[in-house]
């Protein structure tokens, strides 16, 4: 019990040390930054490759690497965050960081490859006995570190000039831009430090956890959650949130089982933002409503009615005839159908995020609860994939409605929270279920899709079922979208308060595009499951989630279509080009990053606009009757 | 309760120990257009917002057509049809100016959103209802010309006519107007003028905020005066401009001797 609680309270220590990056880039900024966790990482294997390969000695090595960590930092929000923040509003900031956290991984997989990497114990393995309890000496590094970065951030934000300037920023960026403060200055300078912060935690934790490219996002996650435990901001809060989740992970995986540690994390996180959404340690509410007035905002986008149809057919006619166009030995069409499919889930993604401008940060939690119902009731009870596909639907729909009647009272980051929680909730289940879905390894012997007699075995079978249920869904989604229901959610996606005034039920429109997403990802984890006969966690988790998120936007939000582009892009490029595998978390993350700074209505974006003003060109430009009728 | 559109009983609004609003009683008669004015920091728009209950009136009670606003929130108040536009224009953007305006048909449209989606010709033929009525308010506004632009793309003037328009095509009961001459130039006011009475005979009763005297006393059949919290004076736009307390409120103590 002691060794447990003792355990905990180191492991809490690493938390803790992540935590307090989150903290102060929340403080100064107002932005949950997901690469957090990635620093960590990149702090480990430079300093790895510093003392491992280059032979430095160990203090040296450590140094270098944070020093580099933090200059890579420094560089990375040169480049993306500081410019961002100035124009997006902070749910796109929340997805850019985590385009950032996707950017970094893919990064290290490219330097570092997949492989696992230790460090050496700083003074030997041999451990040190305290209390009666055998501790390894890392473990009073990681302590002795956490206490040193707690009192050096203390002292620096509570004692010093520059301190008292982080904190105007966080009060009041305006304000404090008006009072001389170079902001910029102030966010990269806390983005900066986070790195630094993220990189020290990296390094005293490689000797006792072997970390590899994509070990950055259980950081994020972890130390995610012991902010939002401890209190957004508070740092108190970032340090007794992190040892609470320390030993509350240590004692579920002493006493009930390792598999379901992460799920006692995610409850965790999902009782305090129930019940607590501010934390344990509450610090002044941050005047959100200083730097919200930037509102999301998308440019309109519309064909006239014939130009739309036309488009549109010639969209279906190729999509029709696409089988015939590509080599059967190829196995692209393997891949085109995966398309399809994920294509669905981003679709009802959009409909979330792009229309209602809700953030999920957990969309592949509902595909795994698809996938894994359809495929169980299929293997286990040999029910008919159509009849499990529908227990699926009505599961997520389930699912959705008791999260988003939880969730009512949070607004913005908080729900996007929620559903990242839901997400590594229904992860965490099914890694531990092992009986029911397989574990790690995956549920194996999965049928192919059906309907009556009729079988969809082959590729070909499949990508016609898929297209039309694809061509079905947009017609049925256009149809609703381009009436009252689509103008209620983008009224309430832009002005909340304003579509209140005029009657509009926010609440109830809200859990509607929420329950049509999850029915959509649900479906779409189901034909996934049917697909690929096989259903493993890895093929649902939070990592798909975010890669749902980086097809929507560097495809289109809130255009329905778009997103086909970005989903196409991101399943197709790496199969058609092979040695691509290896860049393709790269290019995620760095697709995702530019998309939104560049981009604002994607590829599609770009695209239909120069479209429409090519047909524009053709016809009378209204521009031109405009300005005729004002000097008239 | 007797017919009045909006009954305003005895309510006060403190934040901290700052009174906003202090002991204010008024009615905004049926069909009738009452103009409510003071200077700057009266709490004009915080009698709005409790009225439309952004937040709730420290003691008090608000009564629309006889019902209870108090516990009713700002969307089901707004469902009873009263209507109300903001200070600054708050246009949806990444819409264009008819979407803008067919947001506010939100209260009555009938059709269910499946109908919608399943293409029938019932939903699409209320949709082509709605839309020609939104273009009747865009002609009454003067804004047709701008009809398929960006609504964030017009001159404040215009946005918050805009925000005039779709507070219209919501069918109000009651209209607040919130400042709507704000951003107008010399003859864009005269319209509004003009477009204010011609709201008022339609049947729709209003209520609205205003600093341009001249468009008040214009247009309003009743006028009530707000200074510092306190309700000053309340008469016909004649009997206004001839009390002592209004130029008091406005032009200050001295001048009024």
């Amino acid at each position: 019990m002691t060794a447990i609680i003792v355990g905990g309270l180191l492991q809490g220590s690493v938390f803790a040390i992540v935590a307090l990056g989150f903290a102060l880039v929340f403080r100064v900024t107002g932005v949950i930054n997901l690469s957090q966790g990635a620093f960590c990482v990149v702090g480990a294997l430079s300093m790895y490759t510093l003392q491992q390969t280059l032979g430095w000695p160990a203090a040296l090595a450590a140094l270098g690497a944070v020093v580099g960590t933090t200059l890579f930092g420094a560089a990375l929000g040169t480049a993306t965050f500081v410019p961002a923040l100035a124009r997006l509003p902070h749910s796109s900031m929340l997805m850019l960081t985590a385009g950032l956290l996707t950017l970094i991984e893919g990064l290290v997989l490219v330097v570092w490859g997949s492989d696992p990497y230790d460090l050496p114990s700083f003074s030997g393995e041999a451990p040190v006995d305290i209390l009666g309890v055998r501790v390894a000496t890392q473990g009073l590094w990681i302590a002795g570190t956490a206490a040193i970065v707690i009192i050096a951030l203390w002292y620096l934000l509570a004692r010093t000039m520059m301190g008292r300037q982080l904190r105007a920023c966080a009060e009041n960026p305006l304000a404090a831009r008006l009072m001389g403060i170079d902001v910029p200055r102030m966010t990269l300078l806390s983005f900066a430090m986070a790195a630094m912060i993220g990189a020290i935690g990296g390094i005293v934790v490689a000797p006792i956890t072997s970390l590899q490219f994509d070990s950055g996002q259980f950081f994020t996650i972890f130390g995610f959650i012991a902010v939002a435990i401890g209190g957004m901001g508070s740092f108190i809060g970032a340090v007794v949130g992190g040892l609470v989740l320390g030993v509350g992970e240590q004692l579920a995986a002493g006493y009930v089982s390792s598999l379901f540690s992460n799920g006692l994390a995610v409850i965790l996180l999902l009782v305090t933002l129930l019940f607590r959404p501010s934390g344990l340690f509450t610090t002044v509410a941050r005047r959100q409503d200083v730097r919200d007035e930037q509102r999301v905002h998308l440019p309109i986008l519309r064909f006239s009615g014939r130009d739309g149809l036309a488009y549109g057919a010639v969209a279906v006619a190729l999509l029709l005839a696409l089988p015939w166009l590509v080599p059967e030995s190829s196995g692209l069409l393997g891949s085109l159908v995966i398309t399809g499919i994920l294509f669905i889930g981003v679709l009802g993604l959009d409909v979330l995020m792009g229309y209602a401008g809700q953030v999920s940060l957990g969309q592949a939690g509902f595909m795994a609860v698809g996938g894994y119902t359809a495929a169980i009731l299929a293997v286990t009870y040999g029910w008919p994939p159509l009849l499990g596909t529908f227990a699926g639907i009505v599961l997520s729909l389930l699912c959705a409605l008791v999260l988003s009647l939880a969730t009512m009272r949070l607004r913005g980051v908080y729900l996007a929270l929620a559903t990242l929680a839901f997400g590594l909730l229904i992860d965490s289940l099914a890694v531990g279920m092992m009986d029911t879905t397989g574990g790690p390894s995956g549920l194996v012997g999965i049928p192919s899709f059906s309907i009556g007699p009729w079988s969809f075995a082959s590729p070909t079978s499949m990508y016609y079922l898929v297209l039309a249920l694809i061509i079905a869904l947009v017609l049925l989604l256009l149809g609703g979208l381009r009436s009252g229901f689509g103008r209620a959610l983008k009224a309430i996606r832009t002005d909340q308060t304003a579509a209140v005034a005029l009657g509009i039920k926010v609440p109830r429109y809200k859990v509607a595009a929420f329950a049509i997403s999850a029915a959509l990802a649900s479906l779409s984890g189901s034909l996934f499951a049917f697909h690929f006969h096989f259903l493993s966690p890895e093929m649902v988790s939070t990592s798909r989630s975010f890669e749902m998120i980086t097809m929507l936007v560097i495809g289109g939000e809130g255009t329905l279509v778009g997103s086909l582009i970005g989903v196409a892009l991101l399943t197709l490029l790496p199969e058609i080009f092979q040695p691509f595998a290896l860049y393709k978390r790269l290019a995620e993350g760095a697709l995702l990053v530019i998309a939104f700074q560049y981009l604002p209505a994607g590829i599609y974006g770009s695209l239909a606009g120069w479209l429409s003003r090519l047909s524009l060109g053709r016809r009378a430009p209204p521009s031109l009757v405009l300005s005729k009728d004002q000097t008239g | 309760m007797s017919a009045a559109a909006l009954n305003v009983v005895n309510v006060t609004k403190r934040f901290g120990g700052l009174a906003a609003i202090a002991d204010v009683t008024l009615e905004v008669p049926d069909g009738s257009l009452t103009a409510l004015i003071g200077p700057n920091g009266a709490g004009k728009t915080t009698l709005f917002n409790l009225i439309t209950n952004l937040f709730p009136p420290t003691a008090g009670d608000i009564y629309f057509y006889g019902t209870p606003l108090n516990r009713l929130s700002p969307g089901h108040i707004a469902a009873l049809g009263l209507i109300r536009t903001f200070q600054t224009a708050r246009v949806f953007p990444g819409m264009t100016v008819l979407e803008n305006v067919l947001v506010g048909a939100h209260r009555h449209t009938r059709r269910h959103t499946v109908e919608q989606m399943l293409w029938l010709a019932s939903a699409r033929g209320e949709e082509k209802k709605l839309t020609a009525k939104a273009d009747a308010f865009l002609d009454m506004t003067g804004l047709s010309r701008f009809r398929d632009d960006a609504a964030t793309d017009l001159p404040m003037g215009a946005q918050k006519l805009l925000e005039v328009a779709r507070a219209l095509m919501a069918r109000p009961r009651l209209l607040l107007l919130d400042e709507p001459a704000a951003g107008l130039n010399d003859s864009e006011t005269g319209e509004l003028a003009s477009l204010l009475r011609a709201v008022r005979t339609s049947g729709v009763t209003v209520m609205v905020v205003e600093h341009n005297m001249s468009l008040v006393m214009g247009v309003a059949d009743q006028v009530t005066v707000l200074d510092a919290g306190y309700l000053v004076a309340s008469g016909s736009p004649q009997e206004i401009r001839r009390n002592a307390r209004v130029i008091e409120a406005y032009v200050g103590p001295e001048a009024a001797v």
